[in-house]
């Protein structure tokens, strides 16, 4: 066995009977970062549209004002993540580890159906403990794609579909403006609108619109699209002096500096000591 | 009363120009028993590179001990300082590794890049959720006596001085408004040849 | 009492049953006269059950009565001296720094705030005007005794109803000083030392290690303090300032407000010599 080992890859549960005594004896466990959220995705003419805002809240307290939550999963696929943060951003990571995996393997561009099984698949195992609710879209071989994926690992394709607290702010929308094949402009006017009414309408959502445009051969990331609520200026001046803090110690560490190379240089001629 | 709570803490990271701060109080308590008031809750992971580490004091030193351990053979094994962004991922992960049974830790990191001395700051929830900020980060007891004092007083691209007035004072005003933190408070402020480790003088009760 | 007379609501029922202070006026003026000694309450309401359920852990809705406090009293040779901290707390929030949490009755009684502090400012308050009430019927002071003993029984009619007092009354009468510690469920105690509130245990510590019935007036007051700021110091929900009194034969004094900072850095120099 070796001296020292790396950690164990998966969960671990060592903390769980302790946690689940602490909770019985009435402590309280914190809640995590949550994503309230409006994310929606719409299939158009040449590729699909993703959309999110860009709050992530801890309770009542808006703990990031501007989180993204169009997550990475493959050159061609993009995913929005409604639900705990930490979440439905592991998830997305890790699959889209495996689909990075999976494509130097067969040496293919990955498949949106490959990323929603996969997706479905891991989500399922979890029984909805995983609270990842997600909006997939991208575009592949066989053409653009888009699914809604529920924590319990159920999967809808549709042409338009939303996702968080705001989705029925958004789905609202979708529902009165959508028609297929839309053009690029419309079909982005479509989302800001869509995640701007999750924004004004539901608590959960806010600040600004990102948006994801995948088509055939190009990924535009608009982060930020457009800023819904623009913060305004502040007129006054309340900083403090300097020295207006007690202070009882102060200790400096200088900071060696990395030697990165060492060159002795010799002269060729004798040092002039005239 | 929540668990985070117990032993009480409050810790914050802002970003300067050319530098970063980390600052936290120094109360270790049970529940409302005052034990210790020279417990650190900041840990240095490198020479320019910080964590506070703010909620259950065993699960503090705990997660303090793991990552260093985890830190270490991450830098025996790439022979480099560790990037802030890459220890972020290490935290994540170890605490996503236990989501269903966490640590009872919000982290804070404040750093420089070993190499390009780029500031950074981001906190962490209990379940390892990242978050990357471009002014300040806080986490602790009283999370929203610190927001209010950070949103007002916060201003980009501060000098070291100036940011050292500016996250002391929004320490102490937000301890002073919370039961469980407090006791005094200390500030590290990192720049790129040097770290500043200020103890600060605040309310004992 | 058409309305009522229609309704077919007979008049006991909207009062609070089995109170021993019930007053004869109309049940329609009651909340009108001055210092009734009756709430009014809505109909088939029960307090204990109506408050319990905003108490609860799970609660949607959660009522933080302030409970932390830290207050002390002793009576020694030269009177009583009564010291108070004045930070008030919901839950870990910090409401208030600058709390008077000695309420000053008359000026030969003085009574200390621990528990809920509208409850004791309130209950304290009628005391007040029972007290005077007492003098203008029988031409001289009333006793501490009295005074406790009146304040104890009408908090006792409340019992179980979630009242939360814990006071001391101290004063100077025929007997010389007086000190009583009466609390909600009713108890009522004498003795020559109390501390109440979650940091008295803190304050008990000092007070046992220094107290004599010969102290002096300044060793007396001293004591008082250093005993408020040490628990101000351990205990999480005592702090702010110490405010200090001393009640002699002509009444109680003011004595000081110190900020428990000020005190901090100054016994740590002590120590230091």
């Amino acid at each position: 066995m070796a001296a020292v080992e790396g950690p164990m890859p998966g969960f671990s549960f060592e903390n769980c009977i302790r946690n689940r005594h602490l909770e019985k004896i009435g402590h309280k466990a914190p809640t995590a970062y949550k994503t309230g959220t409006t994310i929606a995705g719409i299939i158009y003419k040449d590729g699909v549209v993703l959309g999110a805002d860009t709050r992530a809240t801890e309770d009542t307290v808006v703990a990031d004002k501007n989180c993204s939550k169009i997550h990475y999963l493959a050159d061609n696929m993009y995913c929005c993540g409604a639900g705990t943060a930490a979440d439905t951003e592991m998830t997305t990571q890790m699959i889209s580890s495996q689909l990075e995996l999976h494509k130097l393997n067969t040496g293919r561009k990955p498949r949106v159906a490959t990323a929603n099984r996969l997706l479905k698949q891991m989500l399922f195992r979890y029984q909805g403990h995983i609270s990842a609710a997600l909006v997939l879209g991208g575009v592949d071989v066989t053409g653009p794609h888009l699914y809604s994926i529920h924590p319990h690992g159920s999967t809808d394709k549709l042409p338009y579909v939303t996702m968080g607290s705001g989705s029925l702010a958004a789905m609202a929308t979708f529902e009165d403006r959508f028609k297929p094949n839309m053009e690029k402009d419309e079909a982005m006017k479509l989302v800001r609108d869509a995640i701007a009414a999750g924004i004004f309408n539901d608590l959960g959502s806010g600040s600004n619109v990102d948006i994801c445009v995948i088509t055939k051969d190009k990924v535009e990331y608009l982060r930020p699209f457009d800023e819904a609520n623009i913060k305004g200026k502040r007129e006054g001046n309340y900083g403090y002096k300097r020295g207006s803090t007690a202070v009882v110690s102060t200790e400096v560490k200088k900071i060696p500096f990395e030697v990165v190379a060492t060159q002795v240089v010799s002269g060729t001629e004798a040092m002039d000591t005239a | 009363m929540s668990i985070m709570s117990y032993n009480g803490a409050a810790i914050m990271a802002m970003k300067g120009k050319e530098c970063v701060a980390i600052a936290a109080d120094r109360r270790f308590g049970i529940q409302a028993q005052t034990i210790n008031t020279q417990f650190d809750k900041i840990f240095e992971m490198g020479p320019k590179l910080y964590v506070g580490l703010p909620g259950l004091a065993t699960d503090v030193q705990t997660v303090a001990q793991r990552l260093k351990f985890r830190l270490n053979l991450y830098e025996l094994k790439e022979n480099r300082n560790i990037k802030p962004k890459t220890f972020l991922s290490m935290v994540s992960n170890l605490l996503y590794s236990r989501r269903f049974g966490p640590y009872f830790v919000e982290p804070v990191i404040a750093g420089l890049d070993p190499k390009t001395s780029e500031p950074f700051i981001a906190s962490l929830d209990l379940i390892g959720c990242p978050m990357i900020t471009e002014d300040f980060v806080v986490s602790g007891t009283c999370s929203e006596q610190m927001y209010g004092m950070c949103e007002t007083l916060y201003k980009p691209d501060q000098e070291p001085d100036d940011l050292f007035e500016t996250i002391s004072q929004c320490l102490l005003n937000a301890v002073d408004r919370d039961a469980v933190s407090g006791w005094g408070g200390v500030v590290y402020i990192i720049e790129k040849d040097k770290v500043t480790k200020r103890i600060l003088k605040g309310r004992m009760d | 009492m058409a309305l009522a007379d229609v309704c077919g609501i007979k008049q006991n029922q909207f009062s609070l049953s089995g109170s021993a202070f019930r007053s004869d006026t109309s049940e329609l003026f009651r909340d009108v006269e001055v210092g009734s000694n009756n709430f009014s309450m809505p109909f088939n309401f029960d307090p204990v059950e109506n408050l319990q359920q905003f108490q609860q852990q799970d609660s949607k809705v959660k009522i933080h009565f302030d409970h932390g406090t830290t207050t002390l009293a002793f009576k020694f040779k030269h009177g009583v001296v009564v010291a108070v901290d004045s930070r008030a707390t919901a839950g870990p929030y910090i409401a208030s720094q600058t709390v008077k949490k000695v309420i000053e009755i008359n000026p030969y009684l003085l009574g200390t705030m621990a528990g809920g502090a509208a409850d004791c400012s309130y209950w304290e308050r009628v005391l007040a005007k029972q007290c005077r009430i007492y003098e203008l019927r029988n031409k001289e002071r009333i006793s501490v005794a009295a005074a406790s003993k009146l304040l104890a029984n009408m908090v006792y009619n409340y019992k179980g109803m979630g009242l939360s007092m814990g006071t001391m009354i101290c004063g100077w009468d025929k007997k010389g000083p007086g000190l009583y510690y009466v609390d909600s469920d009713g108890e009522r105690l004498t003795n020559n030392l109390f501390s109440v509130g979650s940091g008295s245990v803190y304050a008990y510590g000092v007070l046992d290690s220094g107290y004599k019935w010969d102290l002096s007036v300044k060793e007396a007051l001293d004591l008082g303090q250093r005993a408020i700021y040490h628990a101000t110091f351990r205990d999480a929900y005592s702090g702010g300032v110490v405010n200090l009194y001393h009640m002699k034969e002509t009444g109680w004094e003011f004595i000081s407000r110190t900020d428990t900072a000020e005190l901090h850095y100054k016994f740590q120099d002590e120590k230091k010599k």
